[in-house]
């Protein structure tokens, strides 16, 4: 019986030095990738001698990046709306009525979640030239919304199976047709999962790379234009705009997961 | 309108899912400002003939005729009928106000009507208070008034209760059927209410319809269900009785005389008496056996021995064993100091023929 607490305080400090071992290794690129971005140098690597703020105001005074973030992320809000739009529809159909082909509905729904990222851009790609959509911000915004809708059907799917059948029952025994029991009752019950969803869909289109890249006219998002300018050579001023974008990409995601957090508490 | 006509009159209602028949073939009228309960076990029909009314399901065969118009076909936006659901449905995103107004909004109001409607339920209600606050802010009690205050509030012409006092705890629960009782009083409305608890239908209906396997298998006042009971599943379902297993013996004018364990009883006869030598069961209550040291004058009596007592407060209930062998037995409940008084000795317990009604099964 003594000796328990020991063996229990052991395990504890062993599980917490894999745990911290864990944490080192996946925040130790990241830490390095933004101490670089801060080096007087133009050679990535150790030592850091002098440090400088340079590459940062390089980096916001470039026009090109500046554009090409705003063209990332209009390509990010537009392939989100579309996303959310289709997801929510295919949500509430598969959640609804029972109806023949349910079953295959939703596996070709979720397929392109499932899809190797190469293999459906290769797809999208002779897909858009046989349909004759040309390479550019269109086809980009179409793959990113193809590829995002299983994401927001999932996440709304889970949040219309919470919803009790009483609420719909109410709303129409108080008069409301069933677009309007839909419009005032169960888009209101599905915000936190949407708004949830939209944020998913923001970063995943916002990093995505493969799609972007196989898809993309002659302007680059900002994944494309990082990959342009490794091949002439890594310079501090990738490791400043990667920063950038890192710190935004999860300063929105924290924020966004403790919001719906707290909307799901609420309902 | 006059008084004659019903309001609601239901016709061959019957309803199939698949092989199970929910109901089948109700025909009944429901008169204006009557308080009706339909009262059964889980799987009786109650629920599904609520739901038809209701708009939510549609009958298998038989039509609705609300207000002298078939409804049977009509989606539950169209009807004149709204309802309190078991779980209170409220909308959880809106307050109690909105809560109240969304049906009004949906007729078709104006702002200024809207707001003169709800605060005139919600004051009614004694929900005054509480417009601005969100149903999670409530209590269970709150919750199930402004379920009502809600439904109430576009002055449906029938109003549908679903075991809206199920999920309250048992004191609340007494003092809310008081409430509602004296609600429905006072706004002259037909309740249509369902519940599978016999003692919340007795303490507020006019009018109760015992439902078993989609049948109905007694329709009248409480007094009327509680001591004529129509068969041995009534007699059974509400409030506590014995049940007497026996064979006729022949009939005497209105009364069944009947065999039970060695003794000649006499009760009132149901609607069909079975032939001499026949299996019959009759059913007596607990309060209706009388003690007595000596055989009693009525029409029935046995002697027994009684083999527990059990303390009450006001009354005791007593189990005296009876018959041949002494196996059979009875139940009784007398008032505390007549209980205290009988000792280990045999008594006598008699109970007049009027008291006991002989069923059918």
């Amino acid at each position: 019986m003594n000796n328990r607490p020991e063996l229990f305080r052991g395990n504890r400090i062993f599980l917490a030095c894999i745990y911290w071992a864990f944490v080192l290794y996946v925040f130790v690129p990241l830490i390095l990738m933004v101490l670089m971005g801060f080096k007087d140098s133009k050679f990535i690597g150790f030592p850091i001698r002098s440090w400088t703020l340079d590459w940062y105001t390089g980096v916001f005074a470039d026009a090109e990046v500046i554009s090409t973030f705003g063209y990332s992320v209009a390509i990010a809000v537009l392939s989100t709306l579309i996303s959310i739009f289709v997801g929510t529809w295919i949500a509430v159909l598969l959640e609804g009525r029972k109806f023949t082909g349910r079953g295959v509905t939703f596996g070709l729904t979720v397929l392109p979640a499932l899809v190797p990222g190469i293999i459906s851009a290769i797809a999208f790609r002779i897909y858009a030239r046989y349909l004759g959509i040309e390479p550019g911000m269109g086809a980009i915004i179409w793959a990113h919304a193809v590829h995002n809708v299983p994401f927001v059907v999932l996440v709304v799917m889970a949040r219309l199976s919470t919803l009790p059948k009483s609420q719909i029952e109410a709303a129409r025994d108080l008069g409301a047709d069933p677009l309007v029991a839909f419009m005032r009752i169960t888009l209101p019950y599905l915000v936190p999962a949407i708004l949830g969803a939209s944020i998913f869909c923001l970063l995943l289109s916002f990093d995505d790379f493969v799609r972007s890249f196989f898809l993309g006219g002659y302007d680059p998002t900002l994944p494309v234009l990082i990959f342009a300018k490794l091949r002439s050579g890594m310079s501090p001023e990738i490791n400043a705009i990667a920063t950038v974008a890192l710190v935004l990409t999860a300063a929105i995601g924290i924020w966004a997961e403790r919001f719906t957090r707290r909307m799901n508490k609420e309902n | 309108m006059t008084d004659q006509t019903p309001l609601v009159r239901i016709e061959g209602l019957s309803k199939h899912f698949g092989e199970t028949v929910a109901l089948q073939d109700l025909t009944l009228d429901i008169a204006q400002g009557e308080f009706v309960t339909f009262l059964g076990p889980s799987g009786c029909g109650k629920s599904t003939t609520l739901r038809i009314l209701g708009g939510f399901e549609r009958p298998t065969k038989g039509r609705v005729i609300l207000d002298g118009e078939d409804v049977t076909g009509q989606p539950p936006e169209r009807r004149n009928v709204n309802m309190v659901f078991q779980d209170y449905a409220l909308f959880p995103h809106m307050t109690v106000a909105q809560n109240i107004a969304f049906g009004l909004e949906l007729k078709g109001m104006g702002k200024a009507d809207i707001k003169r409607r709800s605060d005139e339920i919600m004051s009614f209600l004694e929900l005054d208070a509480f417009g601005s606050r969100y149903p999670l802010q409530l209590s269970g009690g709150q919750r199930q008034r402004v379920a009502l205050a809600r439904a109430l509030a576009p002055d449906p012409a029938l109003l549908l209760l679903d075991e809206p006092l199920g999920a309250l705890d048992a004191k609340l629960r007494g003092q809310v059927q008081q409430e509602l009782k004296s609600i429905q009083r006072r706004t002259h409305k037909t309740f249509f209410f369902v519940t599978h608890d016999q003692e919340e239908a007795l303490t507020m209906s006019d009018r109760i319809v015992v439902m078993n396997k989609g049948r109905v298998e007694q329709d009248g006042t409480p007094e009327e269900l509680y001591f004529r009971p129509a068969s041995r599943f009534v007699a059974e379902f509400i409030g506590e009785t014995n049940l007497l297993s026996g064979h006729v013996r022949g009939t005497e004018g209105d009364k069944v005389v009947m065999d039970w364990e060695g003794t000649t009883l006499k009760g009132k006869a149901p609607a069909r008496v079975p032939g001499e030598g026949q299996p019959i069961t009759a059913s007596v209550r607990l309060e209706k056996l009388g003690f007595h040291a000596e055989r009693p004058q009525t029409a029935n009596a046995v002697q027994g021995r009684v083999v527990s007592k059990t303390f009450l407060g006001s009354r005791m209930s007593m189990q005296i064993a009876v018959g041949d062998k002494g196996d059979a037995l009875l139940k009784a409940y007398v008032d505390a100091e007549t209980g205290q008084s009988v000792g280990n000795d045999p008594v006598w317990i008699g109970w007049e023929a009027d008291n006991m009604a002989v069923l059918n099964d």
